[in-house]
């Protein structure tokens, strides 16, 4: 594996990348219908779905109205939504404290390890959500079992109000957010040269500092890559957050489930939808174009 | 851990260097030791409640194997579970192939509208599932006049599993050495045959942690499966949402010890498989 | 060997073709909650009758409708509730039942029959019934507990649980004003905001699914909840009690209905029959306490099936309960109400 590469960190140069042959385009075809199958496709579904309107039923109604859009621009409808990009910010960021030094530990473990150590990661979440969640619960819950841990060490007086609480919510996210940072992470750590290390603390850094301004810069596709696959999903995931938290506070994923159900108003929660997509691209569309003006 | 030095000894840090390395090994050892506790309490609390006679699963009564021994007359659940794992594994195979040379030809071709193509990836992974649940239900139906099932489930999981995968793929080509496909094929291989021999060995990491991320999010899927599956295609977490209205079976806990059991025991089988296998 | 090959192959065709042009068989395609019908029920239906019997599960009634009117499935049996079944009816997308077919209708109580949503029992059948009633944990509350308004105490703020369903909640709200249930007009939705808006941030724990799992844990101590929850609450501990709130609380009614889309109609209408049977419906009240509408089936229940309040209240207590209708779009603003007063 070449210093050079592992060093410069090379994204693109113009010399490599080619214009596409025939065949180029053929490969990527599959990807390309894909993406316009069951990608573009649904999504123009959405964006037309939400400019329609509703019977009794909850049907739609094909009659073009923006309706739906006005009513979404409410505060209500916003601060929900801040409130679910707050909590996966907040998961984001744990995810990324709590993983990196378990991926920078399996990167850097001896070969025959790795793959098992990685398996050992996924493993638990191949268990029932519902059951591993219910299980969190158990622990979590008055007279469960951290709070008679706790009471009886001493620790606490009486039992403390662990779940239903923010904490709880962040925990269950957390929890099962993790290892959606560990893997890519650690692809990212799984490459780092060893002779490159070590010339970061033979010239004299400390440990800290050689982690801190080699070694997590170098891996940084791996942390922006994690970053993503964990802050992404989290915004729309309502599942945990209503179970561990109690339901108390609404999150955008929710609030447009409920438009599906007992709101029976699919198209305002397509409007909802459209708009949180919106949101997105525009994020990912402005700091990509940012990058690329570096 | 594995870092053997080579020439660079006469330092007068050499000790330090050691000793840093070794503590810094020693604390993230211990950091993972911790964290893969967190993972696992929730599991071995489910474990623990799979041998609990009662039904209702807050509190442990009296040790029992009798959740085991009905689950496996319970044919439906034991289906359910089957089909999961059908689904899971063809999501895998499609969502792993799809992201890892989506993300190889978008690195290495300048495609026109590039940047849209990348925006349009993540809108999957955006998109909140009842969305596209149902809109997948209405394309398919309506538009594409697919029967609901196997077919129809795969596809919907592999929407939404392959970004992981193409997300992870891209981050691992950001380090790769553009020069390492050149010198391939001035050795004489095709670019194909370039792609098989060096670049998806390099890119194996990414493309097993994309494949495990895959699996397991296809697993677990609820609310896209209930709008694009069809009778004979019911999976697990289908059956199992309900079943918190009367209590969650334990038979679901047993079914997940039994589970994780088989994979580790697959798990570290192969692992000393391997380690006797030594090159 | 040749003739041995082209010997086994037209037989191959000719079993083929066989198994093509063989009698369809005989087929249902079940669409039910989750945990509503037990699978004993299911396979000695088919075991009876030699029917194929498919079961796909939902999580709620409008999860089934946004499956249904989207076109997904060709379902013979559905499971609303009432107000939904009225929309369908309205809608036009059930199909009538031919009630010769099903002549163990007569088993169900006439409480249950001819009710508004299907005055004439053209379209559904009842199949279970169920109350919303509230559940209190003595061992921590010991006052005596009597109505809404007794449950939302300042004292008992954090301490409760409550149905996770805006309507639910807006229903009792509406109770406690003395308001008819289904009159959810925005001048309804009004008066009662103020009372909602003292409810809401009392409540620790919103849960539809399984209330009865704060309430065990201990991290509440009172719930307004389903008396199916109840009924396991009281099976399991005596510490809990069950009461029907003094101001009156409703009565809800999953039925068996056929959507107008079905292709098994007269195997629907025999499982219809089926689950009317006496000894099915006494397998069903056996496996999940509801309330069973069937009058046979209740007389060959236990003592301590029928003694259990949350399942089978007094006949008192019936009368003074309503029934949900179908609401339309104002089920939106229902929402929107309960979910603002959420966020604050």
């Amino acid at each position: 594996m070449s210093l050079i590469a592992a060093v410069s960190g090379i994204r693109d140069t113009g010399v490599y990348r080619r214009h596409p042959s025939p065949l180029a385009w053929l490969v990527l075809m599959p990807l390309l219908a894909w993406l316009f199958l069951f990608v573009i496709a649904p999504t123009v579904m959405l964006v037309v779905v939400s400019f329609a309107e509703r019977d009794a039923l909850g049907r739609i109604v094909y009659d073009f109205t923006f309706q739906n859009y006005i009513r979404a621009f409410d505060w209500l409808w916003l601060k929900v939504l801040f409130s679910s990009l707050w909590y996966a910010l907040l998961t984001t960021l744990i995810c990324l404290f709590v993983g990196y030094p378990v991926a920078y530990f399996i990167g850097r473990a001896p070969l025959q390890w790795r793959g098992l150590l990685l398996m050992l990661v996924m493993v638990p979440f191949w268990t029932s959500f519902l059951i591993r969640t219910y299980a969190w619960i158990t622990i979590l819950s008055k007279d469960g079992l951290l709070n008679s841990l706790l009471v009886s060490a001493g620790i606490f007086s009486h039992s403390a109000e662990i779940l239903y609480t923010p904490f709880a919510i962040v925990l269950g996210l957390v929890y099962n957010f993790l290892p959606f940072m560990i893997l890519p992470i650690y692809t990212s750590v799984e490459k780092l040269d060893n002779a490159l290390i070590e010339a970061a603390y033979d010239l004299g850094a400390g440990p800290i500092r050689a982690f801190w301004q080699i070694i997590i810069p170098l891996t940084r596709p791996g942390i922006a890559a994690g970053a993503m696959l964990v802050f992404v999903p989290s915004i729309a995931m309502f599942a945990i957050t209503t179970l561990m938290g109690g339901g108390t506070n609404p999150t955008i994923g929710e609030v447009i489930f409920k438009q599906f159900t007992s709101g029976r108003n699919q198209p305002f929660g397509a409007a909802l939808g459209s708009i949180l997509l919106l949101i997105f691209v525009l994020a990912l569309w402005i700091t990509r174009k940012y990058r690329e003006e570096d | 851990m594995n870092g053997v030095s080579h020439g660079v000894s006469n330092s007068p840090r050499l000790g330090g260097r050691l000793t840093a390395a070794r503590v810094q090994a020693c604390f993230f050892g211990i950091w993972t030791a911790l964290v893969f506790a967190f993972l696992y309490i929730p599991i071995l609390i489910l474990v623990v409640f799979s041998f609990n006679s009662s039904r209702l699963n807050i509190r442990w009564e009296e040790f029992s194997i009798r959740w085991y021994g009905e689950l496996l007359s319970n044919k439906v659940l034991i289906d359910a579970f089957q089909n999961s794992i059908l689904v899971a594994i063809a999501t895998t195979i499609l969502a792993t192939l799809l992201g890892t040379v989506g993300a190889w030809m978008l690195y290495r071709y300048k495609f026109p509208y590039q940047r849209a193509l990348g925006l349009l990836i993540f809108i999957p992974m955006v998109m909140p599932e009842v969305l596209m649940g149902v809109s997948l239900l209405v394309l398919f139906v309506q538009f594409l006049h697919l029967p609901l099932g196997f077919l129809t489930l795969t596809i919907a999981h592999t929407t939404f599993c392959f970004p992981f995968v193409l997300v992870g793929v891209q981050a691992r080509l950001q380090g790769l050495d553009p020069f390492l496909e050149e010198a391939a094929m001035d050795l004489g291989a095709t670019p194909l045959q370039a792609f098989c021999k060096v670049i998806v060995p390099y890119l194996m990491p990414a493309i097993i942690s994309g494949a495990l991320m895959s699996f397991t999010l296809s697993l677990d899927e609820y609310i896209v499966s209930v709008f694009t599956s069809g009778a004979q295609s019911q999976t697990l977490p289908l059956k199992v949402y309900g079943m918190a209205k009367v209590g969650l079976n334990p038979q679901l806990n047993a079914l997940s010890s039994i589970f994780i059991l088989v994979t580790f025991l697959f798990a570290f089988g192969s692992y000393f498989f391997n380690r006797n296998k030594k090159p | 060997m040749k003739k041995t090959t082209t010997l086994l192959l037209s037989a191959l065709t000719a079993f083929l073709v066989g198994c093509g042009k063989a009698p369809e068989a005989k087929k249902l395609s079940v669409f039910c909650w989750s945990e509503y019908i037990p699978q004993s029920v299911i396979d000695q239906f088919s075991k009876e009758t030699g029917i194929q019997v498919s079961v796909e599960n939902y999580a709620s009634n409008e999860e089934m409708l946004a499956k249904l009117t989207a076109g997904g499935g060709q379902y013979d049996i559905i499971q609303p509730s009432e107000y939904v079944v009225e929309a369908l009816i309205a809608q036009k997308l059930l199909h009538p039942i031919d009630k010769t077919k099903i002549p163990n209708l007569s088993n169900i109580a006439p409480q249950f029959l001819k009710m508004g949503f299907d005055p004439d029992n053209s379209f559904s059948v009842p199949f279970m019934a169920g109350t919303v009633g509230i559940v209190v944990n003595t061992d921590l509350i010991k006052d005596d507990i009597k109505s809404f308004a007794d449950v939302f105490k300042p004292e008992n703020k954090g301490k409760i649980v409550v149905l996770d369903d805006a309507r639910e909640i807006t229903a009792w709200a509406l109770l406690s004003q003395g308001l008819p249930i289904n009159d959810v007009s925005d001048a309804n939705l009004e008066k009662v905001k103020p009372v909602l808006a003292n409810w809401l941030p009392m409540v620790k724990v919103f849960d539809s699914d399984s209330p009865k799992t704060a309430l065990l844990n201990g991290d509440v101590a009172i719930g307004v909840v389903w008396g199916g929850e109840g009924a396991i609450l009281l099976q399991s501990d005596p510490k809990f009690r069950w009461i029907i709130p003094a101001e009156g609380t409703h009565l809800f009614i999953d039925s068996l209905a056929i959507p107008k889309t079905a292709k098994n109609v007269d195997n629907a209408e025999a499982f219809m029959n089926f689950i009317l049977r006496t000894d099915i419906s006494k397998q069903i009240s056996d496996a999940f306490p509801y309330t069973n509408p069937n009058l046979a089936a209740r007389k060959i229940l236990t003592e301590e099936q029928i003694r259990n309040k949350a399942s089978f209240p007094s006949d008192e207590e019936m009368a003074k309960m309503q029934v949900f209708r179908d609401i339309g779009t104002q089920g939106s603003k229902v929402d929107e109400l309960v979910t603002s007063l959420k966020a604050q």
